[in-house]
Formats: C-alpha cells, structure tokens, sequence
C-alpha cells in the first residue's frame, strides 16, 4: 500500500466498507460473537459521520432495527424483574431459559449503549425501548465502589462501564438508575499523579479511560467538581499525547484510534484548537486503505471496524470536510444527537 | 490448551458422538433477517448448539465443564460460558488448582481478554490464595511489559492480599530494563503510595532515584511525571525543593533543552508565581521566555498550547508589573 497517495479521504471505499460489515462475516471474527451490536454500532455510525446514511436502503435499516429488538430483554413475565434488562450483543444466548438460570440471558451495557446509538442513527423514535426496564437495568449494575459492571452476572466494572451507563441514562433521559455522587467520586478517584484518569483508581492513566472518565462527567454535568489544578494537569495530559497522531499513555505507540478518545476528550474540556491539527490529520491518513476502504491502527496493517469508524470520528473533530460533526460526549453524529433532542422534547410533553 | 482436538482431524462433532446423543442441539435463532452474521465454522455452531441445549435443560454436569472449555476455545471473550462454567465448578465442586492451571494456560494464549482475567480473579477470590498471582502477572509482563490486564490483576492481588514485600524490586528491575516503561513508573507510585508512605526520607531517596534515570534519559515523560506527582507528597511543592530546581537549572546550564525539563521548570515558575516566592530563576518572564522557547523550537507540535500558556504568564507579568507601579507610587506619595 502506497501511503503516499492517503492524504484524500477514500470516501467511496469506506462506505462499502462498512457495508461489508453490515452483511456476513468471515470466521475468523469468532472471538467477537457476544459483540456483534459493536461492530454494527461501528458500521452504521462509521456511515453516519460519512454523510453516507442513506447508502444503507430502507429495507437494511429496518432490518437492522428489528434485529436490534429482538435483543432487548424484557422485565421478567412471572416477577416483573427488571434487573437483566438492556440489550444483548447477539443472539448466541437468546433462549428462552428456566428461572434458575435466566440470569444468563442479560443485558450487557456496551450493547445497550452501542444499541440505542445505532438506533438513533437510524431514525428510530426508541418507541419500542421499555425505558424504565433498561433504566433499572443500568441501576442494578453500579457497585457501592460507584463504578459499574457490565453485566448482571461474572463481569468485571471499570470505567468503561461508567461511561456506557451515563450514554444509556443521558439518551434516555433518566438518571434514576446513575447514582452521580457515587461515580463521580469514581472517576476522582481514577485520576493519576500525572493527572490522566485510569480504568480504576491508582492504575496507569490511559487515553480511552481518560475519555470515559471526562464524557461521563460533563454527560452528568460534573465537569465543575474537576479542579483547576486538575484541569490544568488533565490538558497538559492529553496535549502530551501527541507525537503525530495520538497515542494512548505515555511512551507507548501512535494509535489512530486515540485521535478520537483524546481528541475527544480535549474537545470536551474545549482545548483541542491546541493540539496540531496538520500532524494529526496526516497520520491518520496513512492508516488508511485506499483500495478495499478502512483504517487501521498502524499504517500497513490489518483494518478494522473500531479504528475505521474511530479514525473518521476523529478527523470529524478537527474539521475534515466530508465528514459530518461528531458529538463527542456521546459519540454519535450531530445530526443523530438533533433526533435525540426531538425525542427528550417529545417525552417531556 | 484443549485436550479435545486442536487438530480438527480427530475432530468429532458433538452431534456424532453417542454419549451425547440423549441432548438435542438448539441451534442460534437470530430472527428473520439478521445483520453482521458471522459465517462460523461448523465446529463453532456445533459446539454452540450443545451449549445453548445444556444451558436450556441446566445441565451441571463433567461432560457439560468439558464442553464449555471446547466453547472457550473457540471463543474465550464468551462471559455466559464463563459464568457457567464458574457455576459448575462450584455444583461439582471441582479441584479449582487444576482450574488454576487451565486458565494459566487461557492467558497465556489471550493474554488481553477481559474475561480470562476475571476468571482468574473470581478464583483466587474462592481460594484466598494468591501465591501464584506475582509470577502469572510477572510472566505476562514479560511478554508485554505494558500489558494493562496484567498489571490490572496485579496491583488487585498485591492490595487485597498485601504483597507489597518485593515489588520494588520487580519495578526496579523494569525501569532498568527500560527507562520509558511508563508502566512500571505507575506501579512504583503504586507501591511507595500504598506501602511505604511518603515520609520526608522516602520522598528524598524517591527525589534521588528520579533524578539518576532523568540524568540517564532526560526526554522522558515518564520520569518527569513521577517526579511531578511524588512532589504533590511534598509540602514545600514543586518550587521548594532545592535539590530538584538546582538540579534543572544545572542541566539548563548544560545546555539540556528537553521539552519535559522545560516544562517543569515552567511548572516551578508558575508554582512560585502563586505562592507570592518568585526569584531570579523562577518568575513570570522566565516562564513566558520558555513558553517561547517550547513553541518555536523544542516542542513545536504543541506550540499552539505553549502559547497558550505564555498569555497567562504574559498576564502574571503585567500584574506584576502594575503592582510594581502601585508600590513607586505609594513611595513617591510618601
């Protein structure tokens, strides 16, 4: 591959991309079977952010839509439990089992996170969301430590899930199930000596936790509680990470997935005009595969879904032209997050 | 890592063996018209069929433990297959060492999968043992000095189980072996943190040891952040440690223009300009002249955020400047 010839956007091919995706996988994705709505979730909003929605005919969109539905667990039929509810990440599970072991079928707060993004991309009205059965979903899954797990059953918690459980409260517009004092402190508590923010407390500050961690507080509107010190720190943090492009702690590789996480947590403390826009962009490019579409996170290897839509999303943030403008808080285009608004106006009357 | 067939040669399906023959497989229903399908293997579906038969009927049984590390094989980001496996070596009550030895084996293959981790945490939590965990976690290091699964679980074995003893040394045995190991500077804060405790003494020795690997590599953003953060610890902070500041102004004089020796020095100015503590070396017009510096010569990548930081310098410099006038003019009153 001849990076010489990146610096142009190979528009065309990246929509074909992510149609690929949209359809059949090889085998060799396997190990992503419990996470398939992620991929979907990149494709669709790897699409959007590409002006490109409409590639996807009606007939695919609602496709999509009722495949997504059908992942959504219900409120338990005999108890009204609604602590498994939210959406599945495929069907590998999606059984009907008996009450001793229908813990097995839950929801996972990636997937319902990702989800409702796909659906909101999709124009959907969210009509069919039992909220307040995914709301106390997201609620029985904060730990008294404030973090969250990501499944009701055998996950770990970390910040990720922090992240994702704001996502569900903020799309839909309730936080009875975010306790916002509890997390906050756990997100405090995650910054480091050298002001970057960990997946828990005391480990090595990272830039994709440093983005959960930053888009939970200001989705909670928290960012206050930061103070000047650690804002300061936190900007001085995140500028650092530019070598070219982006990577993600210090002394470790570029990565073109980080020109999103840290773009957009800079954009979220309103700093990213002091990073090199001409740099970043640039390296961005050279990840990317001019002929069958996609972005890797090096240049010359392997394209993926994740760094495809991540790459184009963080060239959104700098101003690409072609490219429509992200939200970053939430990760999901404007033009997606305008069709939330409309919603919450609706519910509210 | 499996004992039933790597080799897909002696591969046989579990719907053609007789000791299975009393369970009907459930196949995947992904509803009318599914997207982003993946086109498994017929292994996959058949292994997948059975676990989704077993789980059905909740089966607990040796057949089924056998069968949920065939799953794993072919997917260990499974967390159903899991968790079901983790409920059935409790129903069984299975030797959990020889579990211990399996999931070994699992990370050492996957050693960036979340659920193998959490597999292992879930056992060492059982047992109350972690007599294994510093070497599994050291052995993964190894591999990838930086990997954040591994020093996620070690750093969760060391403090629930207070294995603080000899991690200085495995730190120090890292930072030598690679100066930049961001990583292992972390765990050092991790363990001075939670074990020794930052006394005036192990603050000095934690000052020395900094300032040895800075003078060993000076562009080290790694070594300068620790020496930044074990200063919060300081209660003279960053501007009243004698040995730190003279010690930068000796490399300055030395004609060191790291940009991380740079911008501590301009963290020093800013440090002394708020406490009211400004000297010859440490003043507004010396931050913004380094601001300057950085911008257009030695970090021009981030000259943008320099010069942002040098208006703020260039503000502190006028009010000094007008205060400096106030106290003329009061002396002129007089």
């Amino acid at each position: 591959m001849n990076n010489e010839g990146n610096k142009d956007m190979a528009h065309r091919q990246h929509v074909k991309y992510f149609m690929r995706f949209l359809n059949i996988l090889p085998s060799s994705l396997s190990s992503h079977d419990t996470t398939r709505v992620t991929i979907a979730y990149f494709s669709v909003a790897g699409l959007d952010v590409l002006g490109s929605i409409s590639a996807i005919s009606l007939d695919l969109r609602s496709r999509i839509i009722e495949w997504l539905y059908r992942l959504q667990v219900h409120p338990d039929k005999e108890t009204g439990d609604m602590s498994l509810c939210g959406f599945q990440g495929s069907s590998t599970i999606n059984i009907r089992l008996d009450p001793d072991n229908n813990q097995f079928r839950c929801g996972h707060l990636a997937m319902t996170y990702t989800g409702l993004c796909i659906l909101l991309a999709l124009g959907d009205d969210l009509s069919r969301i039992n909220r307040t059965a995914l709301i106390q979903g997201v609620k029985a899954l904060q730990t008294d430590e404030g973090n969250f797990s990501a499944t009701l059953s055998g996950c770990e918690s970390d910040m990720r899930f922090v992240y994702c459980a704001a996502c569900i409260s903020y799309i839909l517009n309730d936080w009875s199930g975010f306790d916002i004092e509890k997390a906050t402190d756990y997100v405090i508590k995650s910054i480091g000596y050298d002001y970057g923010i960990a997946q828990c407390p005391e480990l090595e500050s990272h830039g994709g936790t440093t983005f959960c961690a930053l888009a939970t507080l200001a989705l909670t509107d928290q960012l206050d509680k930061l103070s000047e010190a650690q804002i300061d720190g936190l900007k001085r943090w995140l500028v650092y990470r530019q070598i070219d492009g982006f990577q993600g702690r210090p002394n470790k590789p570029v990565d073109t997935c980080y020109s999103f996480w840290v773009g957009a947590s800079l954009k979220i403390l309103n700093a990213l005009q002091l990073t090199n826009y001409g740099s970043n962009r640039r390296y961005v490019y050279e990840t990317q595969d001019m002929v069958v579409g996609g972005f890797s996170k090096w240049p010359d290897t392997c394209t993926d879904p994740m760094h495809t839509y991540l790459g184009l999303s963080g060239l959104s943030l700098i101003g690409e032209s072609g490219l429509l403008e992200i939200e970053p808080r939430l990760n999901i285009t404007k033009r997606a997050y305008e069709h939330l608004k409309c919603l919450h106006e609706q519910w509210v009357s | 890592m499996s004992d039933c067939g790597d080799s897909d040669v002696l591969w046989i399906p579990y719907k053609e063996r007789p000791e299975w023959s009393d369970v009907t497989p459930v196949p995947e229903d992904d509803g009318p018209n599914p997207v982003v399908v993946i086109a498994h293997s017929e292994k996959f579906e058949d292994v997948y069929d059975y676990f989704r038969a077993v789980l059905q009927s909740n089966e607990k049984s040796e057949r089924v433990l056998h069968l949920t590390k065939d799953a794993l094989e072919l997917n260990p980001a499974n967390y159903t297959v899991w968790q079901y496996r983790r409920d059935l070596l409790k129903h069984l009550n299975t030797d959990l060492r020889t579990e211990l030895d399996y999931v070994e084996a699992v990370i050492k293959n996957s050693p960036k999968n979340y659920q193998v981790w959490h597999h292992r945490r879930v056992l060492v939590e059982w047992l109350q043992d972690p007599t294994m965990e510093l070497e599994l976690t050291g052995d993964a290091l190894l591999q990838d000095p930086k990997n954040y699964h591994a020093w996620q679980h070690r750093q969760w074995a060391i403090k629930t189980f207070g294995l603080y003893e000899k991690e200085l040394d495995f730190v120090d045995n890292l930072i030598t072996d690679d100066v930049r190991n961001n990583s292992a500077w972390n765990q050092r804060y991790f363990v001075v943190n939670n074990n020794l405790g930052w006394s005036d003494l192990i603050c000095q020795q934690e000052v020395c040891y900094t300032l040895e690997k800075i003078n060993f590599v000076k562009n080290n953003e790694s070594a300068w952040n620790y020496l930044r953060g074990l200063l919060i610890h300081d209660k003279r902070g960053l501007s009243g440690n004698a040995v730190i500041t003279s010690f930068c102004e000796e490399l300055y004089k030395n004609k060191c223009r790291s940009p991380f020796l740079l911008a501590f020095i301009i963290d020093v100015c800013e440090d002394a300009i708020k406490k009211k503590d400004t000297n010859c070396f440490h003043n507004a017009d010396r931050a913004v002249e380094l601001c300057q510096a950085l911008a257009t010569r030695y970090d021009k990548i981030r000259s943008k955020y320099w010069n942002y930081l040098c208006e703020r310098y260039k503000k502190y410099q006028s009010e000094q400047l007008s205060n400096d006038n106030k106290t003329n003019d009061l002396i002129i009153d007089e």
